[in-house]
């Protein structure tokens, strides 16, 4: 079978379409997951009782257990609780929760990366718990978990497209629709490929780039 | 919890599934992870880009798009594939690159001298990482390893959208059948269950990989920090 450019063009528009899906519902969830991220790794630090450890218990099972699952529970399982959510409303509540257990992690590695000599001076300076956290902690720590916390918001992108799986229609959803409906695969295949891998490797490159930046300050 | 005990035979049948695909992946992987990962710590620079290419593809890619494509796509060029062996490819060229990037920094983790000292005893290339090289890496890469496991084993669930009847499916099944014979949606029973099923078996590997990492600790080998995130999904 041919490539055939002419196929690409007319179903171009779909293919847009699904990659704003596709962007819309990962930047959604890169927003709401750090949020999370940040007020969750606070309460771990500050050691808040009972929240602290529902948040450990969160982590870990979000780690734990395959994203599709969580998917599917959240879609087909929570209506029959009587909790109905819009499709779109479902797939980005589910990356949200699978990134913002990661972005948990990833702040409170930053966190503990802080050098002990300062969490000591901001006490000294009679700074309460909180006041530590919004003044010095998190700006640290959010410097030294930036790259950790940007490749988790790639994976966000990568995992977006598990979102097909309950029918939105996202770039891998259109993609493969295509492919079902018109028994061409190549045209599809190709776009994907080059679709995610764009978007990918650019992305990780920007890390890559904003890393070796950060870490100018300690370099000689 | 009746509709869970009349449905235990299919569960199984799931589990059994998963936990083969999980294994029948695990080997592909390795064999995979040990080729590429060691022809990546050779002199000649076109082999370390060739898999460093095949490793970043696999890694960037969704898996579930290189699923897809390989189900999809392989009636396309004439070789049709069951589920089962589609995911099994999918998931353990997947599983390959997440290996060769944990072999590769498993055999850089051995210190210099070690390679050094055993070329001064005249031991060639082949030998050197078959007696020096491989045996210590081995160690250090356990606890990634674990974890790579215990990824593969939560992948498998991708078999569930192309038709593999492994946990995942098994679950949706009952549901099905459920919803249709007895009029009731037990949707977040079941999948409450499957997903309990999954913690406990992924947070065991879990447990089993920082178990490894304290251990080899003790023994003073630095354990390799390459450890597949479930970020790299």
């Amino acid at each position: 079978m041919e490539f055939d450019l002419a196929y690409l063009v007319r179903w171009l528009p779909a293919l847009l379409r699904g990659l704003s899906l596709t962007v819309q519902a990962s930047a959604l969830a890169v927003l709401f997951s750090i949020v999370i991220g940040l007020v969750g790794a606070s309460i771990r630090v500050a050691k808040v009782p009972v929240l602290s450890h529902i948040i450990a218990a969160y982590v870990e099972l979000i780690r734990n257990t395959p994203i599709l699952v969580q998917l599917f529970f959240i879609f087909f399982g929570l209506p029959t609780l009587g909790l109905t959510l819009s499709l779109f409303a479902s797939g980005v509540l589910c990356l949200t929760l699978w990134a913002g257990a990661f972005q948990i992690e990833n702040v409170r590695g930053g966190l503990a990366a802080i050098a002990p000599g300062l969490k000591e001076a901001a006490r000294a300076l009679g700074l309460t718990q909180a006041q530590y956290l919004r003044l010095v902690g998190l700006p640290l720590a959010i410097r030294v978990g930036l790259p950790s916390m940007l490749n988790t918001c790639v994976s966000v992108i990568k995992n977006s497209a598990y979102l097909s799986a309950i029918g939105i229609q996202e770039l891998t959803g259109v993609a493969f629709d295509r492919i079902a409906s018109d028994f061409r695969a190549f045209e599809m295949l190709a776009v994907l490929l080059v679709g995610y891998l764009s978007v990918v490797l650019s992305l990780s490159f920007a890390v890559r780039l904003l890393e070796h930046r950060l870490q100018a300050p300690f370099r000689r | 919890m009746n509709l869970i005990i009349e449905n235990l035979p299919l569960l199984w049948i799931g589990l059994k599934a998963t936990l083969s695909l999980a294994l029948v992946t695990l080997l592909a992987s390795s064999a995979i992870g040990v080729v590429l990962g060691s022809l990546a710590t050779l002199k000649p620079k076109p082999l370390r880009v060739a898999v460093a290419l095949y490793v970043e593809t696999f890694r960037d890619i969704p898996l579930i798009v290189t699923i897809f494509t390989i189900f999809f796509g392989a009636p396309f060029v004439g070789v049709p594939l069951e589920p089962f062996p589609a995911v099994a490819l999918g998931l353990s060229l997947w599983g390959g690159a997440n290996a060769s990037e944990i072999v590769r920094a498993g055999i850089t983790s051995v210190p210099a001298g070690q390679t050094e000292a055993a070329r001064a005893l005249g031991l060639h290339t082949a030998k050197i990482y078959l007696l020096i090289l491989w045996p210590q890496a081995t160690r250090a890469v356990l606890p990634a390893y674990t974890g790579l496991l215990a990824l593969l084993f939560q992948s498998t669930s991708l078999g569930a959208l192309v038709g593999v009847t492994e946990f995942l499916k098994a679950g949706g099944l009952i549901i099905e059948r459920s919803t249709v014979m007895l009029g009731v949606n037990p949707s977040f029973q079941i999948y409450g269950v499957v997903l309990a099923v999954y913690f406990v078996i992924s947070s065991g590997l879990s447990l089993l990989s920082r178990w490894l990492e304290r251990r080899l600790a003790k023994g003073g080998t630095r354990a390799v920090v390459a450890a597949p995130d479930a970020a790299s999904l």
